[in-house]
């Protein structure tokens, strides 16, 4: 612009930024510097959008290959032995809940002698684990060829009574025990050689009043055994049926991959001898690719031996339903416990709805095609609403998307529930109620907590957080919780604790800072009117706040969704919809996310999969998610942000 | 005797300080300050930046005990009749009777209604047809009912400067104070919106007692009844508006009103 008036040269400054006659590569090096700096802004933006193409090529290929994947299902006959198989499961289910009603029934009356039996037992077992030495060395001698001379043994002999009078003496005997049965264990127990193989007749006859009992009981619960026994029972004819088509369909399904891969492989063999030069490698080639050729499978004819099936397959359900209703009609309604009733009222409920399920599948076998084509919204559908991802398998892969979404779902929930009353109770003691040195402290304290590894935090979830809820959950005063007890260490809740600690340090130092931006004015008004210091923070600090205090919390639900390591040391990685009839209870189950199961499974399945793609749609999936809830974030600062007077 | 009796007649002073020393930290803010706030009547605080007029004005409701190390070390403040340095006085309730409105319009990022019935709010007050009645007679009072009777529940933000002002000023006298503050409340608004707030003030003047920091020396002598002078932590001279503008009996005085220094 303006040149220096003085004769003297111009500093060197100016001579970089503002000179005109300079120019490097026919550039103004002003442009070069703007060009610079906007490029090392933009470079962000860049990598984001190469994320996202990256994420969209390797994934968006998923959903066409996960179609002709169903197609094959479909042209199989897979899904039409699924159409009767699926239900069928059930019939598990519910045997196994008879079966359990039926022990806690026996339970109610032959405990008592199982007890008495088992504890005699477990005494018998204590004196011989305590007179092992000399038993052994006694029976040693015994079998010694030629014989000991009769002393040596008899000495033996006394020291093995010697041991088993002692051991006998030493023991406590339960109450289950009367006085005189004490009495005549012990001295049977005394009496125990190695020599007398028969049991102690005290023994006996507890073992023989147990089984008395168990007979009696099993005679008293006749009905319900049985009830059980044909219920299981029924299942056989048709399972084999079921059987023989998967087995048949299955082949067919093994034979048209083998088919595709050969086809696959010959037409690209033959696309490299079209291309290829030389006429003896060409020649090579193409016969290398003749004799990958095979016979294409045979759909429509392999399909027959199913479908023809059919009718066989509708009258073996409808026998089956027949058979289990009449089942569940003699299912008595007095089964011993309280426990064991409800399973067993449970089970008789169950199973005329099992039993119309069943029929309503049969009548599906009708309507079924195997030609008809699958459409991508049926795709789409497959992997958004799917309800069981399973891969690997031996019958037919399935990627849905629901349990792996339910549990990073879940899990970010509980996460967010304990972290939200902590970060921002903590963010308004700090910046409101804290002295000096208490912020001195916390502050730098719970940022550190960002600091740590999520690996040892998940290390810590697996060794203290997992054993310390299980041991809460035991505690007896507390089995008012649902859930309680819990089975599994490894749960959402134990992995939704962790993610909330890890999401305070986000929640607590956004929050802080929506609490500092609160103008001075305020607070000046509300003091000036004679507030507390309390009804200030709650009535104007907070409200004014509140916009940061809400993008603060949904900032950490984004980092608590994309949490991928503790998640997948702790959550318990079972691939399942949580079982919320549980109730509340079901956040003691086991999950697996949407993050854990894309760093569990992508490092071993082969690249270009359909088990690849999928992942990677799981992936673009898991990336819009965060990027909705970060864009929401965004729009809730903006749009509480009160109006700058 | 005469004395006694003008003092039954006339009711006593709102607020008094006595020999008052006020200090910040180690630096003095204040020095020997004596002043008598009388009854409905505006008193106006004037002076050159920094002579403590807002510190003076900050004393009278203790706004300056937020400040660490802030405090008075002599003399004492009373509001009516009460030194309001005593142990039992307490802070809630000194600021219930002494209101106080800002030099830029603060109103809280609520409703306009919730606004005028925060201090209500905050000092228990539930009971609905009170808090409407409160909140309708600070408007009127504010000469705000009429504009915004409508739109209660609208947000104050969304409002003007002028009305944000005069909303702050409804808030204020909500809970029907003795004493309102102004820490100069025109200095960040346009003349139009000025003229209003001190027709506000003359008619506020009826029933309350106003103590007002200006810089504008015009606005002090229209609205002002007595007219205090601080020049750097001294009060120079305090006498009514009239007197100390035409016939100021110290030179200071003079000088800054003739504008040799400001």
């Amino acid at each position: 612009m303006d040149r220096p008036t003085t004769p003297s040269r111009p500093p060197l400054r100016s001579v970089l930024l503002r000179s005109r006659k300079h120019t490097v590569l026919g550039v103004d090096p002003q442009h070069l510097i703007r060009w610079f700096f906007g490029g090392n802004a933009s470079i962000a933006v860049i990598v984001l959008v190469l994320i996202m193409i990256f994420l969209l090529r390797e994934g968006i290929d998923f959903l066409p290959t996960y179609r002709h994947e169903l197609q094959t299902y479909r042209r199989a006959g897979l899904e039409f032995c699924d159409i009767i198989d699926q239900p069928l499961q059930q019939n598990q289910t519910l045997s196994s809940s008879l079966r359990q009603a039926i022990s806690a029934s026996l339970e109610t009356l032959s405990k008592s002698a199982r007890d008495r039996r088992d504890a005699a037992f477990l005494l018998k077992r204590q004196i011989e684990d305590k007179t092992t030495r000399t038993s052994e060395s006694l029976s040693q001698a015994l079998e010694k060829t030629p014989p000991l001379p009769p002393a040596e043994l008899a000495k033996l002999r006394s020291e093995v009574q010697k041991a088993a009078a002692a051991a006998s003496a030493s023991l406590t005997y339960p109450d289950l025990f009367s006085a005189a049965e004490r009495e005549q264990l012990q001295r049977e127990f005394a009496a125990l050689t190695p020599e007398v193989t028969d049991l102690p007749p005290l023994l006996q006859t507890l073992a023989a009043d147990f089984t008395a009992k168990d007979r009696e009981a099993r005679t008293k619960f006749a009905s319900l055994v049985q009830a059980q026994e044909e219920f299981e029972a029924a299942t056989e004819p048709l399972q084999a049926v079921v059987d023989e088509l998967k087995q048949h369909a299955q082949e067919t399904k093994e034979n048209a991959v083998e088919f595709e891969v050969l086809e696959t492989n010959r037409l690209r063999l033959l696309e490299a001898a079209a291309k290829e030069k030389d006429p003896d490698e060409k020649a090579s080639l193409i016969k290398e690719a003749s004799a990958s050729f095979t016979e294409a499978v045979n759909l429509a004819e392999r399909i027959q031996a199913i479908t023809s099936r059919a009718t066989e397959l509708r009258e073996q359900v409808e026998k089956y339903a027949q058979v289990i209703e009449k089942a569940a009609a003699v299912l008595p309604t007095d089964a011993g416990t309280g426990v064991a009733r409800t399973m067993v009222n449970d089970v008789r409920e169950g199973i005329p709805v099992h039993a119309q399920a069943m029929r309503k599948a049969a009548a599906q076998l009708d309507s079924w095609r195997w030609d008809k084509p699958v459409s991508i919204f049926t795709v789409i559908g497959a992997f958004f609403f799917g309800t069981s991802w399973i891969t690997n398998s031996s019958w037919q892969d399935f990627f849905g998307f629901v349990p792996l979404l339910s549990g990073s779902l879940v899990i970010a929930f509980i996460a967010i529930l304990i972290a939200t009353p902590v970060s921002v109770v903590a963010a308004i003691y700090t910046n409101q109620f804290a002295s000096e040195r208490e912020k001195e402290l916390i502050k730098p304290v719970i940022e550190f907590i960002q600091a740590i590894p999520s690996v040892v935090l998940g290390f810590i979830g697996i060794s203290l957080v997992g054993n310390l809820i299980k041991d809460v959950s035991e505690w007896s005063w507390l089995q008012w919780v649902p859930g309680f007890p819990i089975q599994e260490r490894l749960n959402m809740f134990n992995a939704g604790c962790l993610l909330a600690f890890m999401a305070v340090p986000t929640m607590f130092s956004l929050s802080e800072d929506a609490l500092n931006n609160v103008p001075r004015a305020y607070i000046d008004a509300s003091d000036a009117l004679g507030a507390t210091k309390l009804q200030t923070v709650f009535r104007v600090i907070v409200p004014a706040g509140i916009s940061g205090i809400l993008s603060a919390i949904l900032l950490g639900l984004g980092r608590v969704i994309g949490e991928t390591m503790v998640v997948l040391l702790v959550a318990g990685n079972r691939i399942a919809i949580p079982d919320f009839s549980a109730g509340p209870g079901a956040i003691f189950q086991p999950a697996h996310t949407l993050t854990g199961i894309i760093a569990q499974e992508l490092g071993e399945v082969s690249r270009g999969s359909s088990h690849w793609q999928a992942l990677f749609m799981v992936g673009i999936v898991l990336f819009a998610i965060s990027l909705l809830v970060n864009w929401c974030a965004r729009a809730v600062a903006r749009r509480f942000e009160p109006h700058k007077a | 005797m005469s004395a006694d009796s003008a003092a039954k007649a006339k009711p006593p002073p709102v607020v008094q300080v006595r020999d008052m020393d006020f200090c910040y930290g180690t630096s003095k803010a204040l020095f020997d300050i004596n002043l008598e706030v009388k009854y409905h009547r505006v008193t106006a605080l004037i002076g050159p930046s920094g002579c403590g007029k807002s510190t003076l004005l900050r004393c009278i409701n203790r706004m300056n005990d937020r400040v660490p190390s802030a405090r008075v070390t002599k003399g004492e403040v009373l509001v009516k009749g009460k030194n309001i340095h005593d142990t039992d006085v307490d802070l809630t309730q000194l600021r219930k009777q002494v209101g106080m409105v800002f030099q830029k319009s603060n109103p809280f990022p609520k409703s306009i209604y919730e606004n005028v019935a925060y201090g209500l709010r905050i000092h228990g007050e539930k009971n609905k047809n009170l808090l409407d009645e409160a909140v309708e007679r600070s408007l009127r009072h504010a000469a705000l009912w009429d504009e915004l009777k409508d739109r209660l529940s609208a947000n104050a933000l969304a409002l003007s400067g002028g009305q944000q002002q005069r909303l702050c000023i409804a808030r204020a006298i909500a809970t029907l104070p003795d004493v309102l503050l102004m820490d100069e409340p025109c200095s960040a608004l346009d003349p139009i919106s000025t003229l209003k707030i001190e027709e506000l003030m003359s008619q506020l003047a009826r029933e309350y007692t106003i103590v007002i920091v200006t810089h504008n020396m015009q606005q002090a002598v229209r609205i002002s009844d007595f007219t205090a002078f601080l020049h750097l932590g001294k009060l120079v001279e305090f006498s009514p508006t009239e007197e100390l503008f035409t016939n100021p009996r110290e030179k200071l005085t003079e000088a800054y009103l003739r504008g040799t220094f400001s």
